[in-house]
């Protein structure tokens, strides 16, 4: 069995993570990252879900990555080269619907069209970068506080009756 | 200046339903007035007796429906009058914003205790935009100011929405009656969790949830849109499809007032006529 994951950016810059940066400056201005960055995140898993076959299948189906206006890579998980950037102590989560009508109507299509593909997994990933003096640590908890929404002041980047949110990790380089 | 009490109408960025909202609250004949998300001092200024959040969009539905708009500070504004008892009601993307800000269900105001969620039942998911049929709570409409002149007679009403699947966290899912507003039902009033009666997946057929006090309201369907009788489909079934017969008969149908009338009636008739002191 094997899975591969990509990430999906704009090319521009994106304009939800600029309004959500600017969002947590204003209610978090003490924990705030400087940079925040907004990805889709698809994990294709099945016995053919290897990293040629998935290039196949985002340069056919333009719904998934659309060459026009977006950019993609396969996503290295902890290690992936945008969680080590220089400079920076970097964070990020994944979040993903708890019931997610995306992952299940694009498993139906590849699975019925492609037999290699078992299952498809959308999710969106934000990735946050704090200054180089926040702790592997701090960086942690302030990515979570920020990312779970338990008040009306507190957190934004998920809802957590209705998603799942997963922290991938943090580094410092 | 008006003796007519005052409803507020909120324009966050990307609504579009503001202008036919506060129109409809005149026509129920109170005071209804459009205020930007950024119009602070004009608002606290004008002190209104209710809000309404309108349908639409807001920042785009950047990050989440509602997110964003609920932590603006115009929200802040909205959050005293509603713990003042005023009525608040939020349409559609108004209805994601009270949630987002923790004034739905509101058993501890401001914390977040549900979503609305991307509609998924089976079968079925994505964009909806349909007429749908739902009825008051009995205790909802002893309790909201909205809810009045409702009964629990189904009516029918538009819904227009991506995400509007009420969900709560597993261990809510036994205390929520209390804040039960207006379920999805057939046009006999008859409740069903399968599409499309339940047009969404949301639990216990939710179209509309209150908090605790019963003054403020998030609701998915769109009243201002069947606020007249001839805004309704001619097929509809049921008494209110024979109300736009006997309507069209009688020719009456261009002043008839619709389902979606009776929630601004209601709220016109809980004021009184005038201001609050």
């Amino acid at each position: 069995m094997s899975e591969t994951s990509i990430l999906v950016g704009l090319k521009a810059p994106d304009p939800a993570a600029m309004t959500a940066l600017s969002t947590l400056m204003r209610i978090s201005p003490e924990t705030a990252p400087l940079h925040l960055s907004r990805y889709d995140h698809w994990r294709f898993t099945g016995p053919g879900a290897v990293r040629e076959f998935v290039s196949e299948l985002v340069s056919h189906y333009t719904d998934i990555v659309n060459p026009n206006k977006q950019t993609w890579s396969f996503f290295e998980g902890e290690t992936d080269p945008i969680l080590t950037d220089p400079g920076m102590t970097w964070a990020a989560v994944l979040v993903t619907d708890r019931v997610d009508s995306i992952s299940e109507n694009w498993t139906g299509i590849l699975g019925r069209r492609h037999r290699g593909v078992e299952s498809v997994g959308y999710s969106v990933l934000w990735r946050l970068g704090f200054s180089r003096s926040v702790s592997l640590e701090d960086a942690r908890d302030r990515t979570m506080t920020m990312a779970v929404t338990t008040h009306r002041d507190r957190g934004l980047l998920a809802n957590p009756v209705s998603q799942l949110i997963e922290l991938l990790g943090t580094s410092k380089t | 200046m008006s003796t007519l009490p005052l409803v507020a109408v909120i324009q966050f960025p990307g609504s579009n339903c503001e202008y036919e909202t506060a129109r409809v609250v005149r026509e129920a004949g109170m005071n209804g007035l459009v205020f930007r998300w950024n119009q602070l001092s004009e608002l606290r200024d004008a002190d209104p007796d209710a809000f309404v959040l309108p349908g639409g969009f807001s920042f785009q539905d950047r990050v989440r429906a509602g997110a964003v708009a609920a932590k603006e500070m115009m929200m802040d504004i909205v959050f005293s009058a509603a713990a003042g008892k005023r009525p608040v009601l939020g349409i559609c993307n108004g209805a994601q914003v009270l949630v987002e800000s923790g004034l739905v269900p509101g058993w501890e105001a401001g914390r977040v205790e549900a979503a609305l969620a991307a509609n998924h039942i089976a079968g079925r998911s994505g964009y909806l935009s349909r007429w749908v049929f739902l009825h008051a709570r009995e205790t909802a409409v002893l309790k909201s100011p909205w809810l009045g002149k409702l009964g629990t007679s189904p009516i029918p009403v538009p819904i227009a929405h991506a995400e509007g699947r009420f969900v709560f966290w597993e261990e809510d899912l036994s205390r929520t009656l209390p804040v039960e507003a207006l379920v999805y039902c057939d046009e006999n009033g008859v409740e069903r969790p399968e599409y499309p009666t339940n047009p969404n997946g949301s639990v216990h057929n939710l179209a509309a949830v209150m908090n605790t006090d019963g003054n403020v309201m998030a609701m998915m369907p769109h009243p201002e849109r069947a606020f007249r009788l001839w805004q309704l489909p001619p097929w509809i079934p049921g008494e209110w499809g024979d109300r736009i017969r006997m309507s069209i008969s009688a020719g009456t149908l261009a002043d008839a007032p619709g389902p979606g009338a009776l929630f601004f009636q209601g709220l016109a008739d809980h004021f009184g006529g005038g201001r609050h002191e």
